[in-house]
This record gives structure tokens, C-alpha cells and sequence, in this order.
């Protein structure tokens, strides 16, 4: 695949060369498979094959992008041509430039040749065995919406015209699981995923068992009055704020005044409990690599330490832009797009206390286990107000389960008051955290 | 575009191992678009893709397998894998293709498609809507300006013989402003598109809509929180129509009603709504954003009255539902590319306009929130409860528009919220968007008049809890 890959890359780095601007091919050849288990048949069987060059060129301080998947000479030389034409309207700008050559590409384990050698009907009863075990922990798991089980494997080859190549193969696993359990009326949904670098750490009975639980737990669900309170997020909720917060630390944002941590470099801005990283090489991802989307070698990146915010996510352009170098966060989706600054593996480092202990500190308060709406929440004022449901803290104990409340606050004022952080860190795909505690949360109820 | 011959040869191979029903779905599009943020050009991008999409299903079982290597060898290649991947033994022979057997109600007319309009011209748009944008306040601090487009071919052929052939343009535009003052910061955006080609810029002024997104984010600046608690509320038709979609659309959709996750399972013929709501998807509505002259199964676009005064008459089916339900697909068979299968989903969705004048109802309205402008929202379709937030909102008291607040949330019940409409209004808004569902995004439109709904909770909410699949999302 590299030679297929290489010789597409070449052609257009030398075309491009020949119209007198600097080039970037972004090569990605890419196999999918997804299995979608309902009540334990086989609803959908879904295998992709897809290949495709996203090239960017500088012309002059000016960028010019076009993507084809269609990778025959002819379809390449029409990319390169509509490339450079792009270029002469972007604006010019001295910060756009390509990363160069040399770069020490880390080397870590990003390949997993049992997925591939994993016979399909084996992966059928991975998801099978999942399902089955969340029907077997409780009759009330009345209907298994969804069970599955999926993969991803890809080459990406990364080239530009001042010298710098890089190769790489990853592939990764997962599994999940939607099911409903019933009682007496009420009918709760239950979540659950697992993503694993390799094949065999996947572990179905966990996902299934996690999966009924989640639902189980919500039946019965009541309303509370409003009011604040302290809270305990479990480390999934955790992680989608984090989403959100990771908008803000991209260099981008701050650049253009779109963060709410902008030009807050060395100051305090959560409480001192907090370490968050960002971690492109972490051993427990599933999705780390050893370079991002534009060929810069992946690192780890203090973001906040001890509550003191220390430094930013970049890419080449605003990193230039800023007098430093790229923190390897020039990220993308696919050959279809430019690339952004985006976190890799973001980690919120985990503390030291364990979750009843957090719990047991509680008169009364919320366990918040599931959020709603998290889209609609502003990375830019970090203002949000989303559903929310959980169980109930009372006398340091869960008590009882509640939906139909919204929590709601500004993310600043959330991370200064995180008052205790889990020793239970969880990956959610490049993401992880553990459970924390908030001093206080504004809830809205009845 | 494929040869028949060839299509034919992709059926045959993809029912080799034995089908109940097989397709192909070919696609063929290109796209652009022109980014203006900081005061600059910031990116244009624009590509081509080719790639194609086959479905074998058999005993209720789909194996979907997509490709973007479009040579005859790759294409057989995934038929085959798909026919594999279905599992039977005996081969079946799909019907002959034929090119009348599937005919649109319609033709859509492209007077300006996308690459013949120049990327000058579009980025003389954003520009002009950047400027106009900063020129309103000076607490304008960014603004992102983008113009996208896409055109193309698609080719449908499937083992009933259906084959379809067509082709779609469509256009947006979309601005988003963010204002800051003290500290304090809010944003607002306006976004218009529409299935055709750029006629659309004739017709609507990208910096008419900058104008409009800097003044409510410099309003929102001084406007107050919202109030928490249930009250009456006021929609306006220029809200557009969220809450139908979410309120009740996605609850309509029959692969939903069938795997027993929507409220309005077993309803049909009942009352769900107030006498006055009558609610309706229509597809071939000229030049919205949910408009295509066939869905993505090769079936034409219909107009179907899902709701009719009150009472439920409809759902939303493509292929495979209606199948279960023993009728026949409505043309709400979508989906976002040739890399997914086609599922139920909504077109161009609203209530019909009623007979109220819109003055009227805010002047009858003595205490409670007018909601001028809405943003996203989310459903759990399991039991009908729904959240969105309101970009710009006002209170009523006495009859008359009082002061602005924001950061207000919406959330209540579908059934409960379309029971609860007491008055409605003689026009009609539209919103379009990118609704999600199963990780597919296709673009809808919903429209609504001015309604009012007798309360709504309003900061905060009675969801029962997540289902991030089953959401709108407004980019």
C-alpha cells in the first residue's frame, strides 16, 4: 500500500513543484467493518473500502486545497491544477508554510495484525457474547436495540516539497451496545463502548454488563426540586465537557479570540487539583499515532498544570504564528479536509480518592451519570445548560435515581471548583478522565 | 456514471449467493467551500468524490458494503463481498433495469450551478458579509462568513428494476458572530440554503444575514438571564421549525415506531395533537433544503400529511419499513453519502399555517417567553421528551415584548408540547439544518407559524435521559 500511496504522492509533489508552489499530500487508504447485532440477529453488515489524496499547496503565503478520491493521474493532475488555481484568491498570510524535514518519528505499537487475521464469524460472537451477557444479568433488559462490534484499519502517508515523508499503519477495535430495560411502565435506555488497540483486550462481558447496569440503575427515575448541590460526575460525563473545553485550548480559538482561556497563559484557572494533557503517544488510546495530519511528530503537551493554565494545542500555522513549534495537533478527520487544531488524547490526569469516598463525603447530593445536549453548550463563553440524570447522594450513599433536571454553569467557574478527582481514569476513545467532584452545580428540577 | 450493462452485472453478482432485494447506489459529486474568518480569506476547499454503494438483503438481514474504487473489477469486488457477506446459497436473478418503472413528480431546474459560479464572486460575499458584520458594533470581535456548494450525479438501480438517474445541486450560506463586552461573551448566526444552484444569492443577502446575526449577538450582550419555571410560550414562524422536528418528526419515523422506540407507536387514527395542528413532510417543496425529486432508494418524493388536524395518519417509511408494515415507501428512504445505508428520515417538515394573526397571539399572551430564534436541539424519541436552546428570546408580559434574555433552554414532552398548542398562527417560517441520526447527516428544512404552546419549561427540563443518536444538530 506505501508504494500505491508513494507514487500517487510523488506525482503531485512534482506537478506542483513544476507550477512553482509548495505542496502537501495527505494519502489515506482506509478498510472498515461493522456488525450490527438486534435481538442477537445480524441487522447490518457493513464493509467499506475507501482511498483518497488531500492536497494542500502554498503559493506565495497563499493556500489552496483540493481533495479527489480518485487517485488515477488524470484525477490527480486535476486536483493540483484546482489546487492552484484556490491559491490565488486565499488570503497570503507569512505563517503558512509546511512543516520540514527530519522530524524523529516515535516509535510505539499502532498495529494489531490479529484484528485482520480474526475470522469475521469470531467478531459476530464477540458482539453475540455481549449481548447475551447484558440479557443474562437482569429479565428487566426487555430489548437489545443495538450490539456491535467494529473495526478500522488504515495507511496514512504524509509527504510535502520540502523533504519531509512519513508512513504509518494503525488499526483499532470496538464494541457496543443500546438496550432498553423495562418495569412497570417505565422504560430506561443503557449505553455502553469499549475501543481497544488490540483485538483480544476487548472485553464483551464488561460492555454488556456495563450496558444493563446503566439502564437498570435509572429505573424508577423521579424529578428533585431545584436547587445547587454538590455533585459527583462519573468519568463519561467528564469527558464530554472536556470536549468542550478542548475547543478552547486550541490555538486557534485563543488566536482568534474565540476562547475563554485566551491570553490566560500562566494564570490559575482551575483548582489546583487539576492536570490536564494532551497525549498523542499515550499507551492506553486506542487512536494514538506517531504523527498528526500534517506530518509533525506526535508529543505530550502539558495543558494545565496544578490548576495553572501552561500552554495551548498547535498546529504549523499557529504555532508560527506564535513563535513556537507545532505541538503535533494539526489534526483531520480524512483526505476531505484541511487540517485543525484539535486535541489528540486528551487526558485529565486522575486523583487519588476513590469513588465512594467522594460519595461518602455527601449529605445530599447528585450523582450525575448521563448529560443531554452537550452540542448546545458555547466553547467560546463556556456557558452551558444541558439535561442531565443521575442517582441521588444522601448521607453519603446513592439513594434513589433522577431524571428531568438541567445542570447549569460556566465552564471556568466548573473547573476552579473541582474539590476531589477519582483514582478511576477511563479512555473513551481519545479521551479520559476520571470521576470528579464539584463544590456545587446549579440543578433545575420541579 | 455507470453503464446499465454494468449495473446489471453488480445486481447479478450481489444476488449470486441469494437475496431478497439488492442495490446499488452510485455517486458522483463535487464540492466546495469559501471560508472568511479574521478578517480573511481562511481556507477554500473543493473536491471531487466518486463511490458507490451495494445492499444485499435477505431474511431481514442487510450487508452494506461501499467503495470509492469505481473500476468495474473494484465494483464487482464489493458486490461480491456483500453477497458473501448475506450469507445464503441459492442464486436469484434480479429483474431487468428499467429507466420508466420509477417516475418524479417534478424537475428541479439549476439556473446557476456551483461550477459556473467562480470562487471570486463567492468570495466577494463573504467579504462583504464580514464587513457588514463589524460595521454594526465594535464589539463585534469575529466573524466567520462561509459560502459551500455541492453538485451531483446519482445513480440508483436496484432488483425490482428500478433505475433511477438524477442530479442535485445544493447551495448554503451560513454567518456566525461573536460579540464580547466586559468579559462577557455571546454569538449568533443566521444560515440560509436551498436545493438549487446559486441562484440563491439573487434572492437572500449573505450580508443582510450579518447584519442581522451582529445586532441579536450585541443585543444578547444586554440581555438578561432567562427566567427558570413553566410558562407560556410564544414561537414565532422566524424561529423555524425545531420543535416539530424534534417535538414529534423523529417520532414519526417507522424504523423507530417499529423497534418500539417512539411515543407514537400504536397511534395511528388517535388524537396526538391539538384540532388545530395539522403536521406534514413534503419533499418536493421547490427549492428547500430537504428537496430531492427521489430519495436515495430511487422513490419519488411525496408530499404526506402525517398529522392531520390532530390526529396521527402517518408515518415516515423508506424501503425495508414499509416492507414490515405491508405498504409502501413514502420517499423518506435517505441517507448522508453512498457510505451509509438509506433509513426513514424526514424531508422538509412543518405545521401548517392556521388562521391566527400573529400580532394577535402575543398581544393575547399576558405573561410568558417569545422565542424569536432557536438553536439545536435534542429528542429521546422513547418517550417523546425533548431539549433545545433558544438563540434569542424575549419576555412577554401584558401583551407586549418586554427585554431579551439568554441562555435560555426549552425543554417539555413532544405529545405533550403539540396537545398543549392553543393558538396558531396564518404564516409560515422556515430553518434549515443538518439533522443527525445513527452518525448520518442529511439536510432537512422545518417550518412552523407563529405558535403558542400553553407551557414549557423553560431553563429547565423533563428529559428522561440521553440518546446523543437521535439528535438535530444546527451547524
Amino acid at each position: 500500500m506505501e508504494k500505491i500511496l508513494r507514487q500517487a504522492g510523488e506525482m503531485v509533489l512534482d506537478l506542483a513543484t513544476r507550477k512553482g508552489v509548495a505542496a502537501e499530500a495527505y494519502l489515506l487508504h482506509s478498510r472498515d467493518l461493522n456488525i450490527e447485532l438486534r435481538d442477537n440477529q445480524i441487522e447490518t453488515l457493513k464493509q467499506a473500502e475507501e482511498m483518497g489524496l488531500g492536497l494542500r499547496v502554498v503559493n506565495k503565503g497563499r493556500i489552496g486545497f483540493a481533495f479527489t478520491s480518485d487517485i488515477n493521474p488524470a484525477a490527480l493532475t486535476e486536483a493540483v491544477n484546482n489546487a492552484v488555481a484556490i491559491s490565488a484568491y486565499t488570503s497570503s498570510d507569512e505563517h503558512n508554510h509546511f512543516p520540514g524535514p527530519g522530524c524523529v518519528y516515535p516509535a510505539i505499537d499502532t498495529f494489531d495484525t490479529v484484528i485482520s487475521a480474526t475470522p469475521l464469524q469470531d467478531k459476530i460472537d464477540l458482539a453475540r457474547e455481549m449481548e447475551n451477557t447484558a440479557r443474562a444479568i437482569d429479565h428487566r433488559i426487555v430489548q437489545v436495540e443495538k450490539a456491535g462490534y467494529e473495526e478500522s484499519e488504515f495507511s496514512l502517508l504524509l509527504m510535502n516539497s520540502h523533504g519531509l515523508y512519513a508512513f504509518g499503519q494503525g488499526n483499532y477495535c470496538g464494541l457496543h451496545i443500546f438496550l432498553l430495560a423495562q418495569e412497570e411502565g417505565d422504560a430506561q435506555n443503557g449505553f455502553a463502548f469499549m475501543l481497544k488497540k488490540k483485538i483480544q483486550e476487548l472485553s464483551p462481558a464488561a460492555v454488556g454488563e456495563e450496558g444493563a447496569q446503566h439502564a437498570l440503575r435509572s429505573l424508577g427515575a423521579r424529578i428533585i426540586p431545584s436547587g445547587k448541590m454538590p455533585c459527583v460526575m462519573e468519568p463519561y460525563v467528564v469527558t464530554r465537557f472536556m470536549g468542550v473545553l478542548a475547543q478552547s485550548v486550541g490555538a486557534d480559538s485563543v488566536q482568534k479570540g474565540k476562547s475563554m482561556l485566551a491570553g490566560k497563559l500562566g494564570e490559575r484557572v482551575a483548582s489546583s487539583l487539576v492536570n490536564l494533557v494532551d497525549d498523542g503517544l499515550s499507551k492506553d488510546s486506542a487512536v494514538s499515532f506517531p504523527f498528526d495530519g500534517e506530518g509533525v511528530p506526535a508529543r505530550k503537551t502539558v495543558v494545565i498544570a496544578n490548576g495553572i493554565l501552561n500552554d495551548y494545542l498547535y498546529d504549523n500555522y499557529t504555532a508560527h504564528k506564535a513563535g513556537c513549534s507545532s505541538s503535533g495537533n494539526g489534526r483531520r478527520g480524512s483526505f476531505r479536509s484541511l487540517p485543525v487544531v484539535a486535541a489528540s488524547n486528551f487526558i485529565l490526569e486522575p486523583g487519588r480518592m476513590s469513588l465512594p469516598q467522594m460519595i461518602s463525603d455527601i449529605d445530599k447530593g447528585l450523582y450525575i451519570t448521563e448529560v443531554m445536549g452537550m452540542h448546545t453548550a458555547n466553547s467560546i463563553s463556556g456557558d452551558f445548560s444541558v439535561g442531565a440524570a443521575g442517582i441521588m447522594i444522601e448521607n453519603g450513599c446513592l439513594a434513589y435515581p433522577v431524571r428531568g433536571i438541567t445542570i447549569a454553569g460556566n465552564l471556568a467557574d466548573f473547573l476552579r471548583d473541582i474539590d476531589a478527582l477519582g483514582n478511576d481514569l477511563r479512555y473513551y476513545g481519545g479521551r479520559a478522565a476520571p470521576s470528579l467532584r464539584l463544590g456545587n452545580i446549579s440543578v433545575s428540577g420541579s | 456514471m455507470l453503464e446499465k450493462a454494468l449495473m446489471a452485472d453488480i445486481l447479478a453478482r450481489a444476488m449470486s449467493k441469494g437475496a431478497d432485494f439488492a442495490e446499488l447506489f452510485f455517486e458522483d459529486k463535487q464540492l466546495s467551500n469559501v471560508v472568511c474568518e479574521d478578517n480573511r480569506i481562511e481556507s477554500i476547499n473543493s473536491g471531487k468524490e466518486k463511490g458507490a454503494g451495494i445492499r444485499v438483503v435477505k431474511d431481514g438481514k442487510t450487508s452494506y458494503v461501499y467503495t470509492n474504487n469505481i473500476s468495474e473489477q473494484g465494483l464487482l469486488q464489493a458486490a461480491q463481498v456483500a453477497a458473501h457477506a448475506a450469507g445464503g446459497s441459492a442464486q436469484v436473478k434480479p429483474r431487468d433495469l428499467d429507466a420508466d418503472r420509477q417516475k418524479a413528480e417534478f424537475v428541479l431546474n439549476f439556473r446557476r450551478l456551483p461550477e459556473e459560479v467562480g470562487f471570486a464572486e463567492k468570495i466577494a460575499q463573504v467579504l462583504a458579509a464580514n464587513q457588514a458584520a463589524r460595521d454594526i458594533d465594535t464589539e463585534i470581535r469575529q466573524v466567520t462568513a462561509v459560502v459551500s456548494d455541492m453538485h451531483k450525479q446519482v445513480q440508483i438501480a436496484n432488483s425490482d428494476g428500478d433505475l433511477v438517474e438524477d442530479e442535485l445541486a445544493r447551495v448554503r450560506m451560513t454567518v456566525n458572530v461573536v460579540a464580547s463586552r466586559n468579559g462577557s461573551i455571546q454569538t449568533a448566526y443566521e444560515v440560509a440554503g436551498s436545493v438549487s444552484g446559486w441562484e440563491l444569492m439573487d434572492q437572500v443577502s449573505l450580508a443582510d444575514m450579518a447584519r442581522k446575526a451582529a445586532n441579536r449577538a450585541v443585543a444578547m450582550l444586554s440581555a438578561r438571564p432567562a427566567p427558570v419555571g413553566r410558562m407560556q410560550v410564544v414561537m414565532h414562524a422566524d424561529a423555524g421549525g425545531t420543535m416539530v422536528h424534534e417535538a414529534c418528526g423523529h417520532g414519526l419515523e417507522a424504523d423507530l415506531v417499529q423497534k418500539g422506540l417512539s411515543v407514537y407507536k400504536d397511534k395511528l387514527g388517535e388524537q396526538v395533537a391539538a384540532p388545530q395542528v395539522t403536521v406534514i413532510d413534503d419533499g418536493t417543496l421547490t427549492g428547500r433544503y430537504g428537496t430531492s425529486r427521489f430519495d436515495d432508494e430511487g422513490t419519488p418524493a411525496r408530499r404526506r400529511t402525517l398529522i392531520d388536524k390532530g390526529m396521527l395518519v402517518s408515518y415516515m417509511y423508506d424501503r425495508l419499513t414499509a416492507q414490515q408494515d405491508k405498504t409502501t415507501s413514502s420517499g423518506n428512504g435517505r441517507r448522508e453519502s453512498y457510505q451509509h445505508k438509506p433509513i426513514p428520515r424526514m424531508s422538509n417538515t412543518f405545521i401548517a399555517s392556521g388562521e391566527d394573526d400573529p400580532d394577535d397571539i402575543i398581544r393575547s399572551t399576558s405573561h410568558g417567553l417569545l422565542v424569536k430564534k432557536m438553536g439545536g436541539g435534542q429528542v429521546n424519541t422513547s418517550n417523546g421528551d425533548f431539549v433545545f436552546d433558544v438563540q434569542e428570546g424575549y419576555i412577554i408580559e401584558d401583551g407586549e415584548i418586554k427585554y431579551p434574555v439568554r441562555g435560555a433552554t426549552l425543554t417539555g414532552n413532544g405529545p405533550k408540547a403539540l396537545l398543549d398548542i392553543d393558538r396558531v398562527g396564518n404564516d409560515l417560517g422556515f430553518s434549515i439544518g443538518v439533522c443527525g441520526k445513527d452518525g448520518q447527516g442529511v439536510p432537512v428544512s422545518d417550518a412552523q407559524p407563529t405558535i403558542r404552546i400553553k407551557q414549557l419549561t423553560v431553563g429547565g427540563t423533563s428529559m428522561a435521559d440521553h440518546n446523543k443518536i437521535r439528535r438535530i444538530t444546527r451547524k
